[in-house]
């Protein structure tokens, strides 16, 4: 008995040592992912950064013939779509947030948050094809022509609503890419809006606060940091979103100089041309070398914004 | 009771006259209802907490409500101000009147009733602002005032709550920065800041120590002479000495109702006793 | 004004000039009103992007949903093929995935509750799983390229199932770590109490106990990964004919559809409205039924 119990009292403890290394190992595990994720798109993109130097960052060139490859244009792109999807979706997903957490009737906050939910579950290739079927078309008949025959003609921000009709481009990609994003935003917003201590807005309500004032002078400030944090979320997917831009962006390796007019992204970029790319070739390297910067870049925003949001938000 | 309506008699007679057709307990030693509670229902659903509850609040004076825990002096507090409008499923019935208008009127304006009947809560509730905002924050709502208006009556607010002395080198740091005591009083001020007429206080010192709790006992006693007030505590020795009246709830239902020296010495009702020597609660 | 402020040092109590404080009710509550307005017309807008794509996928796919989409295989434009291939590619390679990626991320979630709490390693791990959570799926895609396509001589469905993999571990880490730290401390206790060694507690109370939580993870997951475009790209490549090989190239749903939209072929074009609608549709109920998942074992 004394020896069976001590037999089962040895295998309790090997038991608990194998099974807290397998857990400790796949955690070291994923640090190692990340690392190897970043060293493997580095050492391919090393070739590429080698033979341009830092003029890789600068360049607008993109010549498959004579093998010139600048960053330029598709890291431009990148964070200009991205920022002008943040300008559009904030706003709507705050409306969306404040309505969800304060306005709604309770029977309707389910339903109607699951249903924003869902459209960050619908797949990226259904949006680029959403957009390049219906949002185009819009775009290019109705929008755009109205856009460029009105503010188009004003003094200083006319230029940027200028240039041919084609539906495509920049501001299309931006405004595909807001309406990924929202879902992530609003439902973000919403559960740090849900972490204000209701006795914090029943003090405001005690003063006579209306739902807005509540909302605006206690629930703001309240979870700002948080609220950045949101943001930067969806800042972060829409900078490495890939398939809805490549439908819809026009894919033009140029600078584009109104908000109309073709570009491209690096996930865009890289999407089109890996495919002509030979394995080993300088132009594969140029895309790894994409892939990284894109990478370090995403990386970035994604930590500020995990630093964000960790205090109030287990996310 | 000696010390009950010192203050407040040479007001008397102008509310009076405002009060004409309210029915005065001049034989109990208290003043007016400011605010009448007749045949009042409270439902979290389906769930009845307050039973059929009649109450006066007398003017310029402190109505004290105890009783153990859940039975329904928090949730009586939270119908003078509408609260329980933020929730769903819960909903009140009957009268509670107040200027001849009955507050769980649907329709009734809620900002400027709120206005007029302010709310102190358990906790401390600094907003994320400095102190000077928490202050002016209130009064911006039902209020255009001048900077040196407002200079002046946040100093005279934060006066009155007894906390001017330690905060006016600091108006402009955050008031997450102060004491928990410090942050009552804080919340004290912001109340009376709006300058309502009712105060209503939900365990305003349950979160203090008894320092601080002395000081807002003291302040109470000073601010009735402006305002009526409501006091919830679980507290029997803070009930006796700051309350002119004292109502006991039970369950939902409200027991008896009398002056504190009455309640706390001679309780009509045996439940009233029992709970008052610590038999049950 | 002034007389209210004259007031103010003796009584201030409740003497107020009711037209000022009305004029600004009013102003705020129409404030407030505008600002509520906005909001539901945001959540409106919100809404009406949902139904708008799903209507659209409805009225362009639906006349095209027949037998020979699951029955044939994907055929030069012109000849009635069908999705079976991509179907099936995305079937096995979904599956693969979250196989190979499941107990990794099951693991990784247990360290984070159960052995790593509070130490620099554990925020280390949490930090770098929420941070690729996120991350750019098209670089997973580079990545495996770089790791196994490139150095094992082509594109392969393996290579797909790894590269879903690595997009399944963050999520079922993070709703594993969530659901065991939703388990009690009195129910650990009472298994611990009772002489059970710590991972028999977790393994046969605490997964029991979160088992609800667990699978929703894995629904998100698959979920997730049975619509990823950008990592097959590079990894699975697609194949337009009929292969169940692991080692080859293998067709999957979205990449079919990326190629067949972009097309000059309306047939091919409808096939890809088709593909569209039914992995969207797929998606969406497996995101639902994740949902009722949760919420029955709530």
């Amino acid at each position: 008995m004394q020896q069976a119990r001590r037999t089962a009292s040895r295998g309790a403890n090997l038991g608990d040592f194998v099974f807290a290394s397998l857990t400790r190992i796949a955690g070291v595990f994923v640090l190692v992912l990340l690392g190897a994720i970043i060293v493997t798109l580095f050492i391919g993109g090393l070739p590429a950064f080698e033979k341009f130097g830092v003029g890789f960052l600068t360049s607008t060139d993109w010549d498959p013939v004579q093998e010139v490859y600048g960053a330029a244009v598709p890291v431009f792109g990148t964070v200009v779509t991205a920022v002008l999807a943040l300008i559009v979706s904030v706003p709507l997903a705050f409306g969306i947030a404040f309505y969800l957490t304060e306005l709604a009737p309770q029977w309707l906050r389910r339903p109607v948050g699951t249903a924003i939910e869902l459209l960050a579950a619908v797949p990226s290739i259904i949006y680029g094809m959403w957009g390049f079927f219906v949002i185009v078309p819009i775009m290019a008949q109705y929008i755009q022509p109205a856009v460029i025959d009105s503010v188009g003609e004003l003094p200083l921000i006319g230029p940027l609503f200028g240039g041919p009709a084609f539906g495509t481009g920049i501001l299309t990609a931006a405004l595909i890419l807001a309406v990924m994003i929202i879902p992530f935003i609003a439902a973000t917003m919403r559960d740090v809006f849900l972490t204000v201590p209701p006795v914090f807005k029943e003090s405001a309500y005690g003063l006579g606060c209306t739902t807005w004032e509540v909302m605006r002078s206690i629930v703001i400030p309240y979870t700002r940091t948080s609220v950045v944090g949101g943001i930067m979320l969806g800042l972060g997917r829409a900078l490495g979103e890939t398939m809805a831009v490549t439908f819809v962006i026009g894919n033009t390796n140029r600078i584009a100089t109104t908000l109309f007019g073709p570009g491209n992204t690096i996930a865009s970029l890289v999407a089109l041309e890996f495919p002509e790319s030979q394995s080993g070739s300088l132009k594969l390297s140029a895309l790894l070398a994409l892939g990284f910067i894109l990478f370090v870049i995403s990386f970035i925003v994604l930590a500020i914004s995990r630093v964000l949001l960790r205090p109030r938000l287990k996310v | 009771m000696a010390t009950m309506t010192s203050s407040s008699d040479a007001r008397r007679s102008s509310v009076a006259t405002s009060m004409a057709g309210i029915k005065t307990h001049v034989a109990t030693g208290l003043n007016p209802a400011r605010i009448s509670i007749r045949n009042l229902d409270f439902f979290y659903g389906d769930n009845r907490a307050l039973k059929a509850i009649d109450l006066d609040l007398p003017e310029r004076q402190v109505t004290g409500m105890i009783g153990p825990s859940g039975c329904g002096k928090s949730t009586l507090l939270r119908v003078l101000n509408r609260m329980y409008d933020l929730y769903p499923n819960q909903r009140a019935t009957g009268k509670v009147t107040m200027d001849g208008e009955n507050i769980i009127d649907p329709d009734l304006d809620l900002n400027s009733l709120r206005s007029r009947i302010g709310m102190v809560f358990q906790k401390p509730t600094p907003f994320p602002m400095s102190i000077y905002d928490n202050i002016a924050f209130g009064i911006k709502l039902h209020e255009k005032l001048s900077k040196s208006e407002m200079d002046e009556r946040v100093e005279w607010s934060l006066t009155r709550s007894a906390l001017w002395g330690e905060v006016k080198d600091r108006l402009s740091t955050s008031a997450q920065g102060l004491s928990g005591g410090q942050q009552q009083r804080l919340c004290i001020a912001r109340t009376i800041a709006v300058r309502p007429e009712v105060i209503l206080l939900d365990e305003p010192t349950s979160a203090l120590d008894p320092i601080s709790t002395l000081k807002v006992e003291e302040l109470i006693d000073e601010l009735k002479s402006d305002f009526t007030i409501a006091i919830v505590t679980h507290n029997m020795q803070q009930a006796a000495r700051c309350a002119d009246q004292v109502a006991f709830f039970y369950l939902g239902e409200m027991v008896e109702v009398a002056s504190a020296a009455q309640l706390f010495t001679s309780p009509k009702q045996k439940r009233t006793q029992e709970y008052i020597t610590g038999r049950f609660g | 004004m002034s007389a209210t402020l004259s007031s103010h040092s003796t009584l201030p109590g409740a003497i107020k000039n009711l037209n000022v404080a009305k004029a600004l009710g009013r102003r705020r509550s129409r404030a407030s009103t505008v600002v509520k307005a906005l909001c539901v017309l945001a959540t409106l807008i919100g809404l009406a992007l949902l139904a708008s794509i799903l209507l659209t996928l409805i009225v362009r796919g639906f006349g095209g949903i027949g037998l020979g989409v699951f029955t044939e295989v994907t055929k030069p434009p012109g000849s009635n093929g069908g999705l079976l291939n991509a179907i099936v590619g995305s079937l096995i390679q979904t599956v693969i995935g979250v196989a190979i990626g499941t107990p990794v991320g099951l693991l990784v979630g247990t360290y984070l509750a159960e052995y790593a709490r509070g130490s620099t390693l554990g925020n280390a791990v949490r930090f770098v799983s929420d941070v690729l959570l996120s991350a750019p799926s098209i670089l997973i895609g580079l990545f495996i390229y770089q790791l196994v396509v490139a150095p094992f001589g082509g594109f392969s469905g393996i290579a797909g199932c790894i590269a879903l993999a690595v997009i399944v571990i963050p999520i079922v880490v993070r709703t594993t770590e969530d659901m065991l730290s939703l388990i009690p401390v009195a129910m650990r206790e009472a298994a611990m109490a009772l002489g059970a060694p710590k991972w028999k507690m977790i393994v046969q109370v605490c997964y029991r106990a979160a088992k609800d939580g667990i699978v929703t993870g894995v629904l998100l997951a698959v979920a997730r990964v049975a619509g990823e475009t950008a990592p097959l790209l590079f990894t699975s490549l697609g194949n337009l004919n009929w292969s169940l090989s692991l080692t080859k190239p293998m067709a999957s749903l979205p990449v079919t559809i990326y190629q067949y939209a972009g097309s000059a072929f309306d047939d091919w074009v409808q096939l890809a409205w088709v593909g569209a609608l039914l992995i969207t549709f797929g998606v969406l109920a497996i995101n639902i039924l994740a949902r009722v998942v949760l919420r029955g074992g709530k």
